[in-house]
């Protein structure tokens, strides 16, 4: 299997809904707890599998503003595991999903530098590297509902712009989709091999219109005729 | 990249031990200069491992969670980092036994072997050391054979100067060691200009387009989705002037090989030789410092790009 | 080798459903818990309004428990320290009870008006309503007249239901979607859920904006309108509808009222009335039967155009003619709207043309048999599947009533109403137009002591002899709504309430209490200002505070408990039973009628209690005849018995779930002990799914009227015609023209006001402000608005939602800002003509030229809401409030009228104009800065660590 996830861009509203039940599944989750810095003081920050950033595409009035999740792509060529000197890193054989033992990462942020993502943040508390785990500690969790064994992110997104599925499966949902809406893993010029498959903008539709003006306000007026319709 | 002490220090440190170990035994072999007495090698060895070490400490520093740093040995086959830990784990006891054979007057081809093997393990790691950030794609200011080159330069040429100051002070014949120094520190000005032009153009890299897969239109940042630094923009999100840049690389051709060559141009004329050895040195680091600072600070990870970063 | 995955602990776990509480959504949760601690918040996937899925607010919900901000026991201002100060010592529930029940028994026993009762963001106005009115006060409201009455008022004066609550986009069949200054919205997720179905289909989405973030990221077209303008540009596409002959003619004639025929005598009494027969009925020209007949009958076949003679010699106009006559003038061509609306011609056009192509040529028709109110069949149900939506950005207008009107004009052209694809009704909607309410006017009634109101303090004038005001045209409200001033304010005017309140203006109050208002900060106009006012004294009073005694309730350490006097705390939504109620405003959904239920999932830890149990101990100590049995005993235990036993009328009440003896009634029937007990069991909602020939066309369908008049929702099974004509209106502007046989204004500012703003038919006028203000001077138009992630949210305190943003910026447009050589983080002055403030800038491309905006709310008052003194929202972060004032610039001659629209009393916010330039190097952080809030008793519970790690499980990790 290689799990991952499809990101629409095309609907995503940039709410923030996927990052806060990320932080709060995980925050209790198999990696958690996830530090909050300064919770309440000058500058808050925190630990967080799951960004979203704002961009703006073209110029005014012609700018378009997309929405831009981010999370651990889950890589096939995942450098991050490649360059951990520890082995804490790792990438699942049975699924593609890569995550990081925690009791064997030394903190030392070198897989970090290998990932062109972001995906991986440093918990300065615990010490050790924290990511995306995929929910893997729902996803195969046989006593949730069948329905629910998703990361928590697909689970609360309000636009549904993000789909969880198995790439190796060409008939999957997100399979399918990727190939229909032409989708693309970011930057692939590094060629790591991101599983995680983004799905552009779509364009404009096209609707045709029946153009017929009846002329200025007098002959329109003049013309508009009562027709027999009964209530 | 964000610049972290314990990181300078150790690669500046470790390099230039590294770099005076191995030396050292070309100067042993080849009795440069009449060649150092026993406890002069003694000493300068001791002086090079204590650096090395001191540097390996210091560079545990900047791990969060120092009590696994046992484990970084494990992932030997794939990470440069591993290695590095590796090769200078080995290298201890190989140079602590050309110590030994000095010291005991071990057989000529015992204390050959344990001097050569150590030095080329000395050769090894700090090859290493500059492969940790040549191996990454993610930033192309590393991602380049002349990373490794300029390590291994930079880490022997402070060696270089280091040894003409025991050279200087152990009353050697300084020529050769002027001679040694001169050809390694041109060696390295040349191999760090080359740098210092090879990653001003930005070349065919990443840019916010292909990080975003928006390609069709200009694209810009409007928000970073959280107001204050992440862990992300602490470690990545370092910037340097363009202009403190052009000065620091100024600072480092000044400090780090023009004025210990110049200083070598004044031992060679003996006029005060020790204290131009010792200013030699002590600019030769210095530069070495700050080339590791702009090394860390001039690169520019990808991530940037989602940050805003046209390219990087 | 993988590591191990912890699982969780199951066995440890409880799941419980609730309703959210973090906006006005309401959406179903379901909640895991661990030992009385939150593991995990997510959507119910069984809810009709989330459908499974949860915003960034409702998951950070955990954080909003833990809060350090909540309030941990009853607090009394401490004697002899000054109002503001905010030094307080705690008090017993039982001290502060009494103290405040003889403080409310002797206002009630001598004049009920001095108690001023103000609310928030609460969601049980169905209950505060129901306390203010068996109370005696008409001083009550919630705050819908700050946020959108403009809406709710306008498609309640011209549809029956309306956008806010009272309707929703049909995403399941739209084609075509345009959404009217909508950034993020009451409905969060539906929203979220339908723009990606529409969109997954193909359909088209629109938004019309000043600013392209939320929800206008992802429409196809982007109209960047200039701030103000939305009625003009409605009223624009009305012109290219009316030119291009593209209107539903069967719509018109059946369900609207474009037949009926208007009076035409200018300048005499009843001109603009609707000509009516002796049984009041309005008439139509019927071009069948050639006669003047009852345009409320079925069997009609009237004339969309013309004029008439009536039988008694007037002249008389159909509203259809009076309408093309306007819209069709060269006044409304797109080529003459273009400049002022900031937009392309072509663009208006268009779009216009777009829509009518989708409603005509793309219609959607349902093979779904249905009966309509005048008895025939119909076997099909056929939609114009053009949906619209729209909000604040309408809302926030002087002008945003009519330009709403304007858009529902648009609507009925097209024939998109409540049909498949379009905006479709919410229940309890659509109700006659107007609803048939009107506020207590009586003022016998209002000043009679120990005395009920006969029927609520708000509802809906349909003419001057609605209003509420006394014999000389003075206003009874502390608010002023329902005067000559603003005759229509159908939500009240809660961002007028202290103003007036200070300057005693119509009348003093004695005691004014606020529940989860934020009046001394972000939800008042000028707030540097009232906060003075909140610590003004009367001279003349023995220097008593102009308001003497100030009754906060709040979950939270807000700005507003500051001035407190006494301040009674709440608990939080998941520590309470609450709901929300069909009386109230709805959850349903277009298919169905749906209310829920909130009970306690969370033990609470401090002393605090729910304001609905506060207020029903209130009640029953105040003797309120609802509350009080005939013997005077008290007659409901507590709320929960309050919610399952009160019956506004036999049958119906709060709940409209699992009603009669045994729990298998819906929407109306006995009560039902075991209500609360069959909520819970049924994931704490209730929907009634309405049966297909049910689900459309509600306002003509006899199916459903039949039930909605059985079970409350309407009086009668009649139809509801739409009103492109608004009648009561013309009847107020009589009054102005002094034409109106009837309660008339003597004051010059009101006459002028109502022949003005009062047109029958949707007009577009320059903002108030704006025709006061010099636009040279003040060249900007400057707005806010809500993240998402705290759209209509308490929560900027939240120590999640706080990193994605802790400090709002000025964000103007790139150009622009490169033109007066401002960059990005600059800090800059913003001037209005009432103040000015020091902000920090960014620059975007998504924002139209002319205007400037941030996001409201995030900045704080140091110390305020848990947060550290040097907290960036303090430091940092700002209020455009300041700039704004709640009375509109001075005329001389006139005296000071309030900032807000003529009709509604909504609260223009978005009528504000500024200049903005550098502030000098060194000129940082932002301006004005306020003393900072001292911590309260009970405060020293909260650590307030520095770094936090939340984590919500008990068991050793397995």
């Amino acid at each position: 299997m290689k799990l991952g996830l499809v990101i629409d861009l095309d609907v995503c509203v940039g709410c923030h809904a996927c990052a806060i039940a990320c932080k709060e599944w995980n925050a209790s989750g198999t990696t958690g707890p996830l530090s909050d810095y300064q919770p309440y003081g000058a500058e808050p920050s925190g630990v967080w599998f799951n960004r979203i950033r704002h961009y703006e595409m073209d110029e005014y009035p012609n700018n378009k503003t997309v929405n831009f999740p981010m999370s651990c792509n889950h890589c096939e060529d995942a450098a991050c595991v490649t360059v951990c000197p520890t082995g804490a890193s790792y990438k699942r054989a049975e699924d593609g999903i890569v995550l990081v033992d925690q009791d064997k990462c030394m903190g030392c942020n070198y897989c970090s530098w290998a990932c062109p993502y972001g995906a991986r943040e440093l918990d300065r508390s615990s010490g050790t590297m924290k990511k995306c785990t995929l929910c893997v500690d729902r996803i195969y969790d046989l006593d949730l509902p069948v329905e629910e064994r998703q990361p928590s992110c697909v689970l609360t997104c309000p636009a549904h712009a993000r789909m969880f599925g198995d790439f190796d499966d060409p008939d999957s949902a997100v399979s399918r989709v990727v190939r229909e809406r032409s989708g693309y893993g970011l930057m692939p010029e590094l060629n790591y091999n991101p599983t995680n498959q983004y799905l552009p903008p779509r364009s404009t539709p096209v609707i045709p219109i029946d153009a017929k003006p009846k002329g200025g306000l007098k002959e329109s007026i003049k013309q508009f005729a009562n027709k027999l319709v009964r209530r | 990249m964000h610049p972290a002490f314990s990181v300078i220090f150790f690669t500046v440190a470790s390099g230039a031990g590294f770099g005076l170990f191995s030396l050292l035994f070309i100067a042993d072999t080849f009795k440069l200069g009449g060649g150092f007495s026993r406890e002069q090698l003694i000493i300068g060895g001791l002086i090079a491992m204590a650096l090395i070490v001191f540097g390996l400490l210091s560079s545990t520093f900047h791990l969060a969670n120092p009590k696994n740093a046992w484990r970084a040995f494990n992932r030997f086959r794939t990470s440069w980092l591993s290695r590095e830990g590796v090769f200078a784990v080995v290298f201890m006891p190989l140079a602590l036994a050309y110590l030994l054979c000095i010291w005991f007057d071990a057989p000529l081809w015992l204390r050959e072997l344990t001097g050569l093997l150590s030095a080329a393990l000395a050769w090894i790691t700090v090859f290493s050391t500059g492969m940790i950030y040549a191996c990454l794609k993610t930033i192309r200011q590393w991602n380049s054979p002349l990373v490794p080159a300029n390590y291994l330069a930079l880490g022997y040429a402070s060696g270089s100067l280091l040894l003409l100051l025991g050279a200087v002070v152990s009353g050697l014949e300084t020529l050769p060691y002027i001679a040694m120094a001169a050809l390694i520190l041109s060696i390295a000005a040349v191999l760090k200009a080359i740098y210092y032009f090879w990653i001003s153009s930005p070349g065919l890299g990443p840019t916010i387009n292909t990080a975003t897969g928006l390609t069709r239109a200009k694209v810009k940042l409007l928000d970073t989705g959280h107001t204050h630094g992440t862990f992300l923009t602490q470690e990545f999100g370092f910037q340097l002037a363009r202009q403190k840049a052009g000065l620091l690389k100024v600072v480092v051709f000044v400090l780090g090989f023009a004025l210990p060559g110049l200083m070598l141009v004044w031992v060679f004329n003996q006029q005060g030789g020790q204290g131009a050895a010792i200013v030699a040195v002590v600019t030769g680091v210095i530069g070495a410092a700050v080339e590791r600072w702009l090394f860390f600070a001039e690169a520019r990870h990808v991530v940037n790009l989602y940050h805003g970063a046209q390219r990087c | 080798m993988n590591a191990k995955i912890k699982l969780e602990n199951h066995d440890a776990q409880e799941i419980k459903y609730t309703t959210c509480y973090m906006c006005a959504c309401r959406c179903g949760i379901k909640v895991t818990l661990e030992d009385n601690k939150v593991r995990f918040i997510q959507g119910n996937r069984n809810h009709p309004t989330n459908q499974g899925v949860l915003c960034a607010k409702g998951s950070a919900g955990i954080m909003k428990q833990y809060s350090t901000a909540k309030l941990t026991q009853p607090l009394m201002r401490k004697p002899g320290t000054e109002r503001g100060e905010g030094i307080y010592e705690p008090i017993s529930w039982e001290q502060a009870l009494d103290v405040l029940t003889d403080r409310l028994e002797e206002i009630r026993s001598t004049d009920p008006s001095k108690l001023g009762f103000f609310t928030g963001r609460d969601q049980m106005q169905a209950l505060t309503g129901l306390w203010a009115q068996q109370f005696g006060t008409p001083n009550w409201s919630a705050h819908g007249g700050f946020c959108s009455v403009n809406m709710a008022a306008a498609g309640l004066y011209s549809i029956g239901f309306s956008f806010w609550e009272f309707g929703a986009p049909d995403w399941d069949y739209a084609k075509y979607f345009i959404m009217w200054g909508v950034a993020e919205d009451h409905s969060s997720n539906p929203i979220k859920i339908g723009l990606e179905k529409l969109k997954r289909k193909g359909g088209k989405f629109v938004t019309v904006n000043p600013v392209r973030t939320g929800y206008s990221a992802i429409a196809d077209e982007w109209l960047p309108i200039k701030p103000g303008m939305d009625g003009l540009l409605a009223m624009s596409m009305v012109h290219v509808l009316l030119k291009h002959e593209q209107f539903d003619y069967e719509f018109l004639v059946r369900y609207t009222n474009a037949s009926w025929l208007v009076v035409q005598t200018p300048g005499q009494q009843g001109d603009g009335l609707f000509l009516r027969d002796e049984n009041d009925q309005p008439l139509i020209w019927d071009i069948d039967k050639e006669a003047f007949r009852n345009g409320m009958d079925g069997d009609i076949a009237p004339a969309l155009f013309g004029e008439y003679v009536a039988p008694d010699g007037r002249r008389v106009k159909t509203v259809m003619s009076m309408m093309t006559e306007r819209y069709l003038d060269e006044r409304y061509a797109p080529e003459n709207v273009a400049l002022e609306c900031g937009l392309p011609a072509e663009s208006i056009t268009r779009i216009a043309l777009e829509m009518a192509h989708i409603a005509f040529k793309e219609t959607v028709e349902l093979p779904i048999e249905w009966t309509d109110v005048w008895g025939r069949k119909h076997d099909k149900v056929v939609g114009r599947p053009v949906a619209m939506y729209a909000m604040r950005g309408i809302a926030a207008h002087s002008n945003g009533f009519h330009a709403c009107r304007a858009i529902h004009m648009i609507q009925m052209l097209l024939g998109a109403l409540d049909s498949p694809g379009n905006f479709r009704a919410r229940a309890p909607y659509p109700k006659p137009i107007p609803p048939h309410q009107l506020p207590e006017n009586n003022i016998d009634i209002i000043n009679a002591p120990n005395t009920p109101l006969s029927r609520p303090p708000l509802g809906f004038p349909t003419r001057p002899e609605d209003l509420v005001i006394d014999e000389f045209g003075n206003p009874l409200r502390i608010d002023k709504a329902y005067s000559w001033e603003v005759p229509i304010a159908s939500h009240g005017l809660m961002h007028m309430v202290i103003t007036n309140a200070t300057n005693h203006d119509p009348y003093a109050l004695d005691t004014l209490i606020l529940f989860m208002a934020n009046m001394a900060w972000n939800s008042t106009m000028n707030t540097a200002n009232v906060q003075d006012m909140l610590r003004a004294k009367d001279e003349e009073n023995f220097g008593e505070y102009k308001i003497p005694f100030l009754v906060v309730i709040d979950a939270f350490h807000s700005e507003m408990t500051n001035f407190a006097d006494l301040i009674l705390p709440d608990t939080t939504y998941l520590e309470r039973h609450d709901c929300i109620s069909l009386l109230d405003r709805p959850i349903s959904e277009p298919d169905s009628a749906a209310d829920a239920i909130r009970y306690p999932l969370v033990k609470i830890d401090r002393d605090v209690r729910p304001w609905q149990e506060v207020m029903v101990e209130l009640a029953s100590r105040l003797k309120f005849p609802a509350f009080t049995k005939p013997d005077g005993t008290r007659k409901f235990k507590d709320y929960p018995d309050f919610i399952v036993n009160y019956e506004r009328s036999p049958g119906v009440g709060f709940l409209a779930g699992w009603r009669g003896k045994d729990g298998t009634k819906s929407l109306k029937g006995e009560p039902n002990p075991k209500q609360w007990e069959k909520y819970i069991e049924n994931e704490s909602f209730f929907a009634h799914h309405w049966p297909d020939g049910q689900k459309y066309m509600r306002f003509a369908n006899k199916g459903y009227l039949d039930v909605a008049a059985d079970v409350g929702f309407v009086g009668k099974a009649e139809p509801i015609i739409m009103q492109f004509y608004s009648e009561p209106l013309q009847k107020f502007r009589l009054a102005g023209q002094g034409l109106y046989d009837g309660p008339q204004p003597n004051n010059q500012v009101d006459r002028e006001r109502l022949v003005k703003y009062f047109d029958p038919l949707p007009m577009w006028y320059e903002p108030l402000e704006q025709q006061r203000v010099d636009k040279e001077k003040y060249p900007f138009f400057a707005l806010t608005q809500r993240p998402m992630f705290m759209y209509h949210s308490w929560d900027s305190q939240n120590v999640w939602l706080r990193q994605i943003m802790a400090q709002n910026y000025m964000y103007m447009n790139a150009r622009k800002a490169a033109e007066m050589g401002i960059k990005d983080f600059d800090w800059i002055w913003v001037e209005s003509h009432n103040g000015k403030i020091r902000c920090q800038v960014k620059t975007m491309e998504g924002t139209q030229e002319d205007t400037v905006w941030t996001w409201n709310a995030i900045g704080k008052q140091k110390g305020a809401w848990g947060l550290k003194e040097n907290a960036s929202e303090a430091t940092k972060g700002f209020l455009l409030n300041h700039l704004i004032s709640e009375l509109l610039p001075e005329k001389a001659g006139e005296r000071r009228v309030t900032n807000s629209d003529p009709v509604t009393g909504q609260a223009a916010w978005f009528d504000l104009r500024v200049r903005i330039w550098k502030a000098d190097p060194g000129e940082t952080g932002s301006w004005p800065q306020f003393d900072a809030l001292k911590a309260l008793p009970g405060d020293e519970r909260y650590e307030r660590p520095d770094v936090l790690r939340y984590d919500a499980r008990t068991h050793e990790k397995n």
